[in-house]
């Protein structure tokens, strides 16, 4: 045995834990605040009249909370503890290096939220954040970057473990979108208003760009990372395919990113430009199920694991939800279906099988997972309530998704309706009222969601702090 | 010197929000500069609290 196999290093867990807690704190944030605009969408004298509940100003609070603060906490969290372990290295640059990155990260997140409730916004899906917030952001991100680069130099193992190659893809590639697709003149350096330094459709074509790949790099290759690392963890199985895992990240990252201009059919970009996203994006079915198999597949020989550990039934029924997302996707950008799905209620029940079904339900798996070896206790507090999330949780995806197809399909059709004089048939208004009944179930369903997140945080609460649970010997936080 | 680095660079940020503040045209960045200066005095406190909390550490292991 060698002398570093004799004497494992001693990781840097601290900034692990403050980014698991914030991710269960953002988590309930963004699901309430999600849960509360449904209710406005609902019943819209729920903005009480106030400028900063109105719909415009919450939704980029909840999108933000969701994608950013939960999905990019658990991301940097996990990736922080994935690279020490398969590099057998301590953190790269030191303490207060990860702590800037976490309180820096926190910091972003906060003046964020604050900003885009006192009405300012650059407008960009994804993207609202005013110049000076993405500065900060660009600042943090690089310190991010140079940790988790300086830890994979360092490394002690010869061999640099897939879910780190899909984690550095996914802080790279989002460094690089962030940079192109924020470029703005500010207003001057004492207003925090900016214009884009696009315009018309290229302006268009860049946020699309950024925004297709906030998708496939945050929201897909990061969480892939996750999966790649706490299944097998979890499974206590190696990798299904690990040459698959390979051709997975390579073929992801090339197909990617140029699905964007999906996003703009029918508009004024070339059509060759929209018919090259529409082919890119019915290209990445191959890779997502890849990938998705893979997942799914690590179990073989555990299947019965689900049975009993319900954070694992969280991270495969995540892979699941990854494998459906990712076929209805492609069939949605094909031109022609996009002709009846674009601006309906479809694109958002797509979008949240994705948020709610992949990503929070593969946090989930890696929270139930991780608390436990970080705070160094022999299991979660109480299995049963890890089984109740798990149904709660599901059964509110299940509200969400089906009301948003029912909702979006016959939006789409009502706005595309004739009648014999060749005149709309139906009023934008008439299809308001129409899928009405479908927004109180998707509210439930948002209800369901944070109800479950809610019994999560205190199974977490009280698994941290449960005293009767013996705390592990020696250690969980050597050699996992 | 990781901690120097932060440090500095945490107070070149703290003094950086008090001239957007003091220039501030409008709420928004009025907001920042003063959360920026805020949060960067808060983190140098945290920084010199930890290095203190560990020279006090170091000092009771040698006792022991």
């Amino acid at each position: 045995m060698s002398e570093a196999l004799a004497r494992p290093p001693q990781y840097n867990d601290d900034v692990v834990k403050k980014f698991i807690i914030a991710t269960v704190f953002w988590g309930i944030v963004a699901f309430l605040v999600g849960t509360w605009i449904a209710l406005e969408l609902t019943w819209p004298s729920l903005n009480l009249g106030l400028s900063w509940l109105n719909f415009g100003r919450l939704r980029p609070v909840h999108t933000s909370a969701g994608i950013f603060a939960f999905g990019g906490s658990a991301l940097l969290g996990t990736s922080l503890y994935v690279v020490q372990r398969t590099c057998r290295a301590r953190l790269w640059g030191g303490e207060a290096l990860a702590d800037f990155v976490f309180w820096g990260y926190q910091f972003f997140i906060v003046m964020a939220a604050l900003s885009y409730v006192m009405g300012f916004s650059q407008g960009k899906e994804y993207a609202e954040p005013e110049w000076h917030i993405d500065l900060w952001l660009t600042v943090v991100w690089v310190c991010y970057l140079l940790i988790f680069l300086g830890t994979l130099f360092k490394r002690e193992e010869p061999h640099i473990y897939v879910a780190n190659w899909f984690t550095l893809a996914f802080i790279v590639t989002v460094a690089v979108l962030h940079l192109v697709n924020a470029a703005a003149i500010p207003v001057s350096m004492f207003t925090a208003k900016s214009y884009s330094a696009y315009s018309g459709v290229q302006d268009a074509l860049v946020q699309w760009w950024y925004g297709h790949n906030a998708v496939g790099f945050f929201l897909t290759a990061g969480f892939l990372g996750m999966m790649y690392y706490f299944i097998p963890k979890a499974a206590n199985r190696p990798v299904y395919s690990y040459r698959l895992s390979i051709v997975h990240f390579w073929t992801l990252i090339f197909i990617y990113i140029w699905a964007g201009p999906h996003h703009l059919h029918y508009t004024a970009l070339p059509d060759w430009t929209q018919t090259l996203g529409m082919a890119f994006s019915i290209m990445l079915w191959m890779p997502s199920w890849g990938g998705m198999i893979n997942g799914i597949m690590t179990l073989s020989g555990a299947w019965d694991k689900l049975r009993t550990d319900p954070g694992l039934r969280f991270s495969v029924t995540a892979v699941g939800f990854y494998g459906m997302s990712t076929f209805e996707g492609p069939v949605m950008s094909v031109r022609t279906v996009n002709a009846l799905s674009h601006y309906t209620d479809w694109t958002v029940g797509h979008v949240h099988s994705g948020t709610l079904g992949w990503v929070a339900f593969i946090v989930f798996g890696a929270l139930y997972y991780l608390v436990p070896v970080l705070w160094q206790r022999k299991a979660m507090y109480s299995v049963k309530l890890i089984a109740w999330h798990y149904w709660i949780a599901t059964m509110g995806i299940v509200l969400y998704i089906t009301s948003m197809w029912v909702a979006g399909i016959m939006e789409g059709l009502m706005w595309r309706a004739y009648d014999r004089f060749g005149f709309l048939q139906y009023s934008f208004v008439e299809s308001v009222v129409a899928v009405h009944p479908f927004y109180v179930i998707r509210m439930l369903g948002g209800v369901l969601f944070l109800i479950g997140g809610l019994i999560m945080a205190y199974n977490l609460y009280c698994t941290v702090n449960d005293e009767t649970t013996e705390p592990v010997a020696g250690g969980l936080a050597h050699a996992h | 010197m990781g901690d120097w680095i932060v440090g500095l660079m945490m107070a070149i940020f703290g003094l950086l929000g008090l001239v957007l503040v003091s220039g501030a045209a409008d709420t928004g960045m009025y907001v920042f500069g003063a959360s920026l200066t805020g949060f960067a005095v808060v983190f140098d406190f945290g920084l010199l609290k930890k290095h203190y909390d560990r020279c006090d550490q170091a000092r009771e292991s040698a006792h022991v």
